[in-house]
Order: structure tokens, then sequence, then C-alpha cells
């Protein structure tokens, strides 16, 4: 059984949360409900819980408040659960946290709580909550880290700034950093490359996707982006006036 | 048989000349019985001096002879000077003193002496040359002969004629009574010969006259010329008068003058600027140029023989002149016909020519005429130097040629006037011609620059227009952004999500009433949401109908962790107040949010009041119970980046409207706690201005 704990400040939302973990989720189960941040935090030192459900916005604070507060406690999974993400996606989806989103649907339930379980049972550390709320207090800017899924062991944290480019490998994502090392993400490129179309990223193929402040040179005779640690893309031919487009804004 | 003819003819006439004369050395005769008008010629003994070397002294010596052919009764051609000696020896066979007159014509230099013993006292001194101061002439050639009875003297008449051109030399003795009806008679003829010369002066005078004008008004050469032609005409008349010892003469100051102006000024007049004047008249430089050049020729010879004439007068030449006027005239006198000729084939129908000719044929023919006429008495060389004396014929000739000339300027005027006029109507026309295409010039630009203009307008109020359109909507779109950005404020994705996850826990728990009021509330706020934001302005009731289902529903939310109060001026009739859509509900949303966030006081208390502060603007109060908008904002502790903008983006549509509108929407916020530190919360008052 996993000792759990759901935190929101509107009493139907911690009703509907219990009432489908009872439904669907048996082995997980629900020693406490707390309605706001403060409430939240002392029922966390209180129980010691495995699992948090924690609401983002509540009256007296956010998730991450009660996250910040609770640093102290033996580290605990946490799942979030908001009726709207938009705000911190990328806050969120960089650490690689649960987020369920209201209306509750049984399927994204099940499965963020079949990942917590296999953490739990794998023992995987809980350094991304870290990253999370270092990621929270930077805001968006160069020091963002971001945690990528491995299939077997722990998930690797690198320094988005790092990041070079991108590429498509299979249902999987590769990273190239600028040191020349490679990192494989266990997501798919399209998955990223959504998350990073936002971001100053840009595709410069089917397959790639570059981070701007990493491109050396633009070379359109060759048809081909130089990035600065000297590896040359090749960018696909109805894209190379937009990239240069791209390039002059973010310059 | 003709010869011996001829010879008698000649030898008859000089019998006649001759024969009826028979020479005496002294006259004898009663001077109380003088026969009338005595001719000395019989008792006249001459000598001639050729070389003019006789003196005084010798005079008496000399050997007198008689020599008849010396006398002529009229104007004689000597063909030189003349200087001769007459002898009259008179014996006076009656009783008392001869008082008688001798009369020998006018000469240049007269002496008259009467004999003493071996010496000449001279006892009249006169001459046409002599007398100067005294213009009584006249007297003076009448020469005394005074013989006491019984006695008899001899008289000696000296005359010197240095012209070639001698007057009339026929002594004839009158006594007092003859000569006095002679002196009268004589007189009486002057008289009217210079009347008939003032008169051709002043005739000759009015053409300069007219010439003179006429050259002032209209600067044409021919005029100049036709003057000229007339001076040297009024100068020659003039002068004749001095050829007699007239009483009425001008020049008697210059006597020499008239020698001089007496051939040349034929020449001058009537070749030399006749010449030039026909010349320019004609225009012959155009018309004729080969006639001209043969004028300009012919002239200048003219002009250098009367520098010689002058010349050879001033020797003392007077023949010279004479002769050459001989020849010039009768070598001109064809050449003349033929120019005329060629002149009138020429220019048959040019009428300046006509004018020329006639005046022209007219005083040639008058001067040819009156050649011939003096042929006779004269002879032929005399009556050469002869023909412009004033003859009734020369007169008449030159007068008819004067007023030809006249006319034929009058009429050569006329013409330049007419074609200056023709020039000038031209010139005129031509004018209007460039005013009119001036005009039609102005015009045309006047219209492009008016097409001009109107296209400039056109294409001004276009781009105005267009501008205006891109300013439309770039103000739609903007507003289309702001009610976008309204309604995804409005319609918190949280309170949306929160909603249905209420509704879906009504319907795990099989609450299917609540869950079915609480779905039609939210489809009919979703519903309402979305019309209003395509909206700008809404009724108020329609305001307050969507302000209590929002309330209502978060109210269902938060249990009974809030209350509500929506108060209503009953005064507001506000089925007809607008206000804009959507400007209230992010403020009402914060006030319920951060009205649940005192921890003194757990339900929330949301007060929204609207009033008519003043007849035209509406008043909305919304108030909560929260820990007020300074605490809130100094306790959110997420950081500045996560910010929320819900309330600045209905600032921003307040701001808005007020453009659009020119509306005077007006929003506080203001915190209970500075006003009171015992109250809290946070007071929206929105004044919105009624149109």
């Amino acid at each position: 059984m996993i000792k759990a704990v759901i935190i929101d400040d509107e009493r139907n939302s911690r009703d509907i949360i219990s009432l489908m973990l009872e439904k669907y989720c048996p082995q997980v189960e629900i020693v406490a409900t707390a309605s706001d941040c403060a409430d939240g935090i002392a029922t966390i030192r209180e129980f010691q819980p495995e699992l948090v459900f924690l609401d983002l916005e509540m009256p007296d604070g956010t998730g991450f408040d009660v996250l910040l507060g609770t640093q102290d406690v033996p580290p605990f999974e946490a799942v979030f659960v908001t009726a709207f993400e938009k705000k911190f996606l990328h806050t969120i989806r960089f650490s690689e946290v649960e987020i369920i989103l209201k209306p509750i649907d049984r399927e994204s339930l099940t499965t963020a709580i079949s990942i917590i379980s296999a953490r739990l049972a794998a023992g995987k550390s809980k350094e991304r909550y870290k990253v999370l709320l270092g990621n929270f207090n930077n805001g968006r800017n160069t020091s963002t880290e971001l945690v990528l899924p491995q299939l077997e062991g722990d998930d690797k944290t690198i320094a988005l700034a790092t990041v070079t480019y991108l590429e498509a490998f299979g249902d999987k994502t590769l990273f190239y950093l600028d040191d020349h090392h490679q990192i494989q993400a266990n997501r798919p490129f399209r998955y990223y490359a959504d998350l990073f179309s936002t971001l100053r990223f840009y595709q410069v193929n089917n397959l790639q996707m570059v981070q701007m402040s990493q491109i050396g040179h633009v070379s359109m005779e060759g048809g081909n982006v130089v990035m600065r640690n000297g590896v040359t893309l090749e960018i696909a031919e109805r894209r190379k006036k937009d990239l240069l487009l791209h390039l002059k804004q973010y310059k | 048989m003709i010869r011996i003819f001829f010879l008698l003819l000649l030898f008859c006439y000089s019998n006649i000349a001759k024969g009826n004369i028979t020479a005496k050395d002294t006259l004898a005769t009663d001077f109380d019985n003088l026969p009338p008008g005595l001719d000395l010629r019989p008792w006249l003994l001459s000598i001639e001096d050729m070389e003019g070397q006789v003196t005084l002294q010798q005079v008496p010596t000399l050997n007198f002879s008689h020599n008849v052919s010396l006398f002529h009764d009229s104007k004689k051609n000597n063909g030189k000077g003349h200087d001769c000696w007459l002898r009259l020896s008179v014996k006076n066979t009656g009783s008392e003193d001869s008082v008688v007159t001798l009369f020998a014509g006018w000469h240049d230099h007269m002496y008259w002496y009467v004999q003493e013993g071996r010496q000449l006292q001279l006892l009249v001194q006169t001459g046409m040359m002599h007398d100067r101061e005294d213009i009584r002439r006249w007297e003076h050639y009448a020469f005394p002969v005074k013989v006491p009875p019984g006695q008899t003297r001899t008289f000696y008449l000296h005359i010197n004629n240095q012209f070639f051109n001698e007057n009339p030399l026929m002594p004839v003795l009158y006594d007092a009574m003859q000569y006095n009806n002679f002196r009268n008679a004589t007189l009486a003829h002057f008289r009217k010969e210079a009347a008939m010369i003032f008169m051709l002066l002043g005739m000759l005078l009015v053409c300069l006259t007219i010439a003179i004008i006429n050259y002032i008004q209209l600067p044409d050469r021919s005029y100049l010329y036709f003057a000229a032609y007339m001076l040297g005409l009024i100068l020659f008349f003039a002068l004749r008068l001095d050829s007699k010892p007239y009483q009425l003469s001008i020049f008697y100051n210059w006597p020499m003058l008239k020698y001089y102006w007496d051939v040349p000024a034929l020449l001058f007049c009537f070749y030399l600027m006749y010449l030039a004047f026909g010349k320019s008249f004609l225009n012959l430089q155009e018309r004729y140029p080969f006639m001209e050049r043969l004028f300009n020729i012919f002239a200048s010879c003219i002009g250098g023989i009367i520098i010689i004439c002058f010349y050879c007068i001033a020797r003392g030449l007077y023949q010279v002149p004479g002769m050459i006027y001989s020849y010039v005239y009768l070598a001109t006198l064809l050449p003349l016909l033929a120019v005329f000729a060629a002149l009138a084939k020429r220019s048959r129908h040019h009428p300046l020519v006509r004018f020329f000719l006639f005046g022209s044929l007219c005083f040639y023919m008058a001067s040819f005429g009156s050649f011939l006429m003096l042929i006779r008495p004269l002879g032929l060389i005399s009556a050469l130097g002869e023909l412009s004396a004033p003859s009734l014929l020369i007169i008449i000739g030159v007068l008819m040629q004067s007023m030809f000339f006249l006319a034929g300027l009058s009429y050569r005027n006329k013409l330049v006037h007419h074609e200056r006029t023709r020039t000038q109507e031209l010139l005129i026309k031509q004018l209007n011609k460039n005013k009119e295409l001036q005009h039609k010039l102005n015009e045309q630009l006047e219209e492009l620059v008016k097409e001009q203009t109107t296209e400039i307008l056109r294409k001004k109020q276009e781009l105005e227009e267009q501008r205006k359109i891109h300013l439309e909507t770039e103000y739609n779109k903007k507003l289309t952004e702001i009610e976008l950005k309204a309604i995804r404020a409005q319609i918190n994705p949280h309170f949306i999500f929160n909603c249905l996850n209420s509704i879906q826990l009504f319907v795990m728990q099989r609450d299917y009433e609540y869950a079915q009021k609480y779905l039609s509330d939210f489809s009919y706020l979703i519903r309402k949401t979305l019309d209003f934001s395509r909206r700008n302005f809404i009724s108020l009731a329609d305001e307050i109908a969507y302000l209590n289902t929002y309330l209502g529903l978060e109210k269902m939310r938060f249990e009974n962790k809030m209350e509500y109060e929506l108060a209503v001026d009953p005064l507001i009739a506000t089925a007809e107040l607008e206000i804009p859509a959507m400007l209230l509900q992010p403020y009402v949303e914060n006030a319920v949010k951060y009205g649940m966030t005192n921890s003194r006081d757990h339900i929330g208390q949301l007060l929204i009041q609207f009033n008519q502060v003043e007849p035209d603007m509406l008043e909305c109060l919304i108030e909560d119970n929260g820990i007020g908008i300074n605490r809130s904002k100094s306790m959110r502790t997420l950081p500045k980046h996560h910010q929320s903008s819900g309330m600045e983006i209905s600032s921003n549509r307040a701001e808005l409207l007020n453009k659009m509108y020119n509306t005077g929407i007006h929003i506080d916020i203001i915190d209970k706690s500075e006003k009171n530190s015992v109250e809290s919360g946070t007071i929206v008052r929105i004044l919105i201005p009624q149109l």
C-alpha cells in the first residue's frame, strides 16, 4: 500500500480524487487530506506520506510552496492535480513530475499511479523535485534544467543551455550536448518538439531540432547550419528562410 | 549751185546787219531834237583789250576802229571774258548844253571817262560786280553825255566782263525824257520778271517745306534729295535776280555767287539730285539694280564735274563750265530718253515710276522746248547756257516736275504707310494669335493642374480611406485580441475545469439532480460568456444575471466558505442601462479568490453594489473581506514572472473602451485597511458614465 495525502482547496476535488483512487487504484491509501498550503505542510509532516496529490493553486499559495515547505521531511513522490497546467507547463514537464488534469480521467490517474509505484518500488531518486523547485524559482532563464527519463536506472538531469540539438531516434529522442556527449531520452521526438516549440529552439528538418543560441552560422548555399561546436546539420529546403527570420528575431 | 545760193544768202544777211550802218567818227547833232533811241553803233570806235595790258595813259593814243560785231542786243555767249574800250566823240551843233544819257546794258565793270586834253577823267564807275553798298544800282548805268554847244568832246567807256555770257551790249543815246520812258518800261518788265521769279521761289519754298515736314514725319531719304533739289533750284532762281540790277536782288553782297551757282546749279539740280532722288524714290536698289549702278556711276561723274566747275570758276575760267554743261546736256539727251523707256518698260505697273517719269518728261520736254526756242535768237551754244533762264516754259516744267515728284512722294508715303499699316495689322494679328495661343495654353495648363489636383485629392482621400480602414482593422484586431484575452481571463480555466470536476463528482456520487443544475448553470455561463465577449455593451440586467450565475457556481464549488450579495439601487432601470460587457467579471473573480484568504474570517463575504451616484454615472462597488490587496500582494510567493494578469487585462480593456467610445470609465482599487485598520479586504470601485 502506498501512503498518500491529498492537498486541495476544493472539497469536491478532494472527494473525487479519493473516490477514484478507491475505485481504480486500490494500492493507494489516503491517509489524510488538507485544504490549503499551511494545512498541507502540517499534514505531510504529520503523516510522512510516500505520495502527495497536490493542487497547484490554492488561496494561500501554490503546490510549489508545499514542496518548499517540506524539504526537511523525508522525500516523497508528488502528483500535481490541476485544472489548468499552462502557467507552469515547462516547469513541470522539464522535471518529469507527474501531473493529472481535472476533470480527472481514469487513464491518466492509473498511468500516473503505476509510474509512481514503479519508481517507489525501484527506489529511484527524488532528484526531480529539486529540479522542479529550481526551475520554478529561476523562471525561464539559462540555468533551467531538464530531466531526461531513462529506460533503466535513474533519470539524467542536464542543463537546457548545453543542448546543441536533439534528434529523433525511433520512439526515443537523442540529445546532443555541446561537449559532443549524447543522451537518450525515453520520450518521442514529437513530445520534445512540441514542448520546445515556444522556446528558442528551431526544427531544422523532420528529425532534428537545434537550440538557436548554439548556432554558429548558417550556410545558405550549402543548405546547412553549423553549430558552435562544429557539428553541421542539414536544413530542410522550405525552412531556410524561416530559420533566418527566427534567427533575426532571436538576436 | 546750192553753194552759190548759200553764199548769196550769207552775203545778204551780213549786208542786212551792216548795210544800214555807215561808220562816222564823230556824232554831230543838235541835241535839242534828238531822235528817239539813237543807235550809237555807227559813231562808236572800239578797241578790244585781249591781254588786259592797256593802261589809262595809253588809251588816247591807241588806234580805235569800227567793230560792229562787238554789239549785240541780247545775251551773247562770247566763250570768254570781254574787255573793251569804246570811244565816242560828240559835237554839239545846237545852242544848249547837251544833257543826254548813254545806256549800254549791264556789265560787270564799267568806267565812263571824258578826255581832257591828253588825260582821261573818270566820270562814272559802276558794274554788276561793283555796286554793293547801294542797291539802287539802276541809275548808275546811265552815263551822262554833257557837251557844251558848239564843242566836241570825246568820251571813253571801258567795259570789262569776266563771265563768258555777256549781257546785251547795245549803246543807245537818250535824252532825259526818252531815258525816263525807257527806264520805266524796263523797270516794269523787270518787275514782272521778278514777280514771276518770286512766285516760283514761293512755290519751290512750299515744296521744300512740304518735303522737310514729310521727312521729319517719315525719315525717307528721297525727301532729303528732293529737298536738296528744291534748295538748289531756289538758290538758282534767287541768283537769277542778280543777273540784272534788280532792286529786289538778294545776293548783291556776294555778286560772285551767281557765277558759282550758274552752271553747277544746273548740274546739281537736274543731274546729281535728280539721279539721287530717282534712285532712292524708285527704290532701284531692290527693283532695278543695274539701273541703280548706272545712276550711281553717272551721279558720281556729275559730282566730279561739279567740283571741276567750281575749280574752274575759282580760277576765273568761267567759260569752261559752260562748255562742259553744253556737252553734258547734249550727251545726255538720248541716254535720258533711253533710261525713261527702260524704266517705263521695266516697271510698267509700278505707280511710283509713273510719277517719276511724268515729272521727268515734263521737265525734259520743257527744257528741250526751251532749248529749241532759244536756238534761234541766241545761237546753238548760247541757247544751252540759258536753258534754265526763267523762261515760262522752263518754269512750268520745273513746277510740273516738282508737283509730280511731290505727288509721287506723297504716294510713296501712302504706300509706306499702307505697308506699315499692313505690317502692323499682321503684327497685331500675330500678337492676337499669340495671345490666343497663350490663352489656350494657359487654359490647358489650368485644366491639367485642375486634373492633377483632383487626382491628388482623390489619391489623398483614397489614402485617407485606406488608412482609416487600416486603422479600423487594426483597432478591430486589437479589440478582438483584447476580447479573446478577456475571455481567457474571465473564463478562468481553473474555474471551468473545477466546475467540470465538481460535476464529475456529483455524477460519481450519483447526485444527478445537483449535477444537472450545476451543468445547466455552467452551460448558461459559458454561453453568456461567449455571447458577451462579442459585444461591447450589455444591459445591466444581463450583467447582474451573469454575475449571479457565476457566483452561484463559485459558491457551489467552495460550499459554504463564501457568501455573496448583489445589491442593486432600485432607482436604476437595469434593463435599459448599458455597461461594457465583461468588465466586472475579473474583479468579481478576484474578490472571490481573495475573499476566502482571510484567516480570521473563514467565510468569504462578497458584496456587489450598483448605485446611481449621479444622473449619468453608475457606480459599481465590489467589496470583499479578504486580507486586502496590499497584503495579498506581499504574501504572494509566486515569483514575478508568474503574476496573474486578469485584472490588468480588465483595466486595459477599460482604457480601450474609453478611447473607442469616449467614455470615462474609471477604476479604483482600495484596500480597506488603508482607511480603517480594524477592517480588512478590498473594494473595487468602478465608475461607468452613462452615454
